[in-house]
């Protein structure tokens, strides 16, 4: 989960990294006692907020209000305003780039370092890997940027610390009002170890700021992060009820997933229940290839209980308009068929009012042919459109079969 | 011969006593894997189907000195101290069925592998399977007879479920594996395709290589780099999904999760386009995959 910059700027604090004063605001109203000159940033996830107006600039009083006014009635790349940052005007002198994130190429962390501002790839940026059971400095780092050698440690402590997939400052300056004399540079060059800089008593250099700061947490590690942020919107749109529900299927229940990864697509008519992390993929792919408009995205894998996909079923089906549904899924490994298919059944018959639309079932593996059997008798009995298919079908030939009888064309 | 995998392997199972970790241990005991031990801290003394539980690794390697090979299915946030302990006692190949583990804990535990000369499979890995001889992991299910069949196609997929709908698909067409590996599809994996590319390349029985993809990441551009330098030199298909999760909004999480693409790194074209400039047949369905096979004149007929 990405963080917004006054969240991420918080982690930043906590670690003794520099960051302007600042204060957050929701709306016009709120007193702002920082003093002049300002800068207000809109809160928003999205890239290339400054190209976008999303930071504006205040040197006089009377020009504060209506700018903060501005800011929170904007849409950026399609995400509302919702929350604005003031900081105080840093004077800034050089931009750099500082980073820490993975790398698949080294196969684990890496420190990325160079000028800052936009387009940092350009500039040449260099990627240094990082030991992660033992961080040490680059040495061109600490030989010729020994200013930065606190800021650099304190964010790898960030990094660290709280779970961080990226932890990134762009633009990283070094403010040419001095706020505390510099330090001395010998003193902080020492083998790049961190505890030795650290041990070396050099005080934190004041004069070097993140100006900004884009976090994504490591979702995987949440549950051991001691601090928790509230959920945010993606899409740029708030989650839908649907994902919100679908969210909490999964939730202290480990067996499993079916519902973790759900996602309300725009002006979709066919219901989509797939199974598997690459499967699921390989599926979307084909329903697009064949002209599908798919209403959702989700996938279940991990073998998970009948309780499970009775619930996400009830939440893929519970949408208006559905001309047709595809469960479908590879040859699975080990996750119960029946199970998983009478999950899907007994979801399917609390939907109201009871669909009428094709349902297309492909799957295989484990007691996929009991689960079939039990299909067949349903959809004869209680008057289910059911198309089934087995392993023998090509996986991603159903989603043409799924096309064709949810538009009713050839 | 085949290749991780062979007549020699002998398994742990770290988190033997867990749902998966047992179901796991009776489905390799049955296809014929010779599954020695268990470890469960705690537990030690029991047994699961038959096969005895230590409380620790080095317990179980002063019994059972012949252990090459350990299979860990133990929750994400004991994930890591597992794998440690397997790379303290030197087993050589550990295979992490594990999903969700932290990623600064992946990344450690590959550091440490690769410190300590063993190899991790994994994670979130559904398994390694050398059709008629043996497997380490959930690969294949209850029988993966029906399934995986015997031959020279070698499999490396990102995904559990993708590596056995193509073996599948291979075995319905006649077209048998020397051994399917599922490397998993997190961001960070312990072996990558080129790592596995170079065993499949000293193997004898493979004749050629399927590759199952996705976008996110940089491993099969690193594939292609290796094919293209001559590294590898028998033939490879590939397959590359996630063309539709390339139309979502940048860093949309996905149930995989190396499956995210920022920018053009790691995007669909990135893949497509290092894979053919090596040389590498691309399928279009996994479908197609067969036939890609035989036109080569690699498969078995």
């Amino acid at each position: 989960m990405q963080l917004f910059e006054f969240e991420g700027k918080q982690l930043f604090k906590s670690c003794g990294i520099n960051v302007p004063q600042s204060q957050l605001l929701e709306s016009a109203d709120q007193e702002v006692t920082l003093k002049l000159p300002l800068v207000l940033k809109a809160q928003v996830l999205s890239g290339k907020r400054a190209q976008a107006g999303g930071i504006l600039v205040v040197e006089k009083m009377e020009d504060l209000r209506f700018k903060i006014e501005e800011l929170l009635s904007k849409t950026i790349n399609n995400e509302k305003v919702e929350k604005v940052l003031v900081e105080q005007m840093v004077d800034v002198g050089k931009e750099y780039y500082l980073s820490f994130s993975y790398s698949t190429a080294t196969r684990g962390p890496v420190l990325t370092f160079g000028k800052g501002g936009t387009g940092v790839e350009e500039k040449g940026a260099e990627s240094f890997p990082v030991d992660p059971l033992n961080m040490t400095l680059p040495s061109t780092i600490v030989e010729h940027y020994v200013q930065f050698t606190d800021t650099i440690t304190e964010l790898w402590e960030v990094f660290t610390k709280y779970d961080l997939e990226l932890a990134e400052i762009n633009p990283l300056v070094v403010s040419t009002t001095s706020v505390i004399p510099s330090i001395s540079e010998e003193s902080s060059i020492s083998n790049g170890k961190i505890a030795t800089v650290r041990q070396g008593g050099p005080r934190n250099d004041k004069r070097v700021y993140a100006l900004d700061a884009k976090v994504i947490l490591d979702d995987d590690a949440d549950f051991r992060r001691e601090i928790k942020f509230p959920q945010r919107n993606l899409f740029g749109r708030p989650p839908t009820e649907a994902e919100i529900e679908a969210r909490k299927i999964d939730e202290g229940d480990h067996r499993g997933t079916a519902g973790s990864v759900y996602w309300d697509l725009r002006d979709g008519d066919i219901a989509v229940i797939a199974a598997g992390g690459g499967g699921s993929i390989v599926n979307m792919d084909a329903l697009v290839t064949f002209g599908g408009r798919a209403a959702n995205y989700t996938e279940h894998s991990g073998n998970p209980p009948r309780e499970k996909l009775k619930k996400l079923t009830k939440i893929v089906l519970g949408k208006p308009g559905l001309k047709g549904c595809w469960f479908v899924g590879g040859t699975a490994n080990f996750t119960d068929i029946y199970e998983t298919l009478m999950g899907f059944v007994e979801g399917l018959r609390e939907i109201k009012p009871k669909p009428a639309y094709p349902i297309v079932i492909r799957r295989g593996g484990p007691r996929d042919q009991e689960a079939f059997e039990e299909l067949k008798r349903v959809g004869r009995k209680e008057g289910f459109d059911f198309h089934i298919f087995g392993r023998e079908t090509p996986m991603t030939s159903t989603a043409k079969i799924m096309v064709e009888l949810a538009y009713g064309v050839k | 011969m085949s290749v991780l995998v062979t007549e020699k392997t002998k398994v742990l199972i770290q988190g033997i006593t867990g749902k998966e970790g047992s179901k796991a241990a009776l489905q390799m005991r049955n296809y014929g894997t010779k599954v020695l031990a268990g470890v469960t801290p705690g537990k030690g003394g029991y047994e699961v189907s038959g096969i005895p539980v230590y409380n620790t690794v080095s317990e179980a390697l002063d019994n059972h000195p012949g252990i090459n090979t350990s299979f860990i299915a133990v929750p994400n946030f004991a994930a890591f101290g597992a794998i440690e302990e397997a790379i303290n006692n030197k087993i050589p190949l550990i295979n992490v069925l594990t999903e969700h583990i932290p990623i600064a804990d992946s990344a450690k535990a590959i550091a440490l592998a690769k410190q300590n000369g063993v190899r991790i499979v994994g994670p979130s890995s559904i398994g390694i399977i050398s059709p008629g001889i043996g497997k380490v992991g959930s690969i294949g299910g209850d029988d993966p007879r029906g399934v995986y069949s015997k031959g020279n196609v070698g499999i490396i997929s990102k995904s559990g479920g993708m590596a056995s709908e193509v073996s599948w698909i291979l075995t319905k067409n006649g077209i048998g594996q020397s051994t399917v590996v599922g490397i998993g599809g997190d961001i960070l994996v312990g072996s990558s395709f080129a790592d596995l590319l170079v065993d499949f390349e000293k193997d004898e029985q493979t004749k050629a290589v399927v590759l199952f993809g996705e976008i996110g990441g940089t491993y099969e551009e690193e594939a292609a780099q290796l094919i293209k330098s001559g590294k590898f030199s028998k033939k490879v298909v590939a397959f590359i999904s996630g063309l539709f999760a390339e139309k979502l909004p940048q860093g949309t999480k996905l149930g995989h999760a190396g499956a995210i693409v920022y920018g053009d790194k790691g995007s669909y074209k990135s893949k497509i386009t290092a894979l053919k400039a090596a040389g590498v047949i691309i399928a279009k369905t996994p479908d197609e995959i067969p036939e890609l096979l035989k036109q080569q004149g690699t498969s078995d007929k």
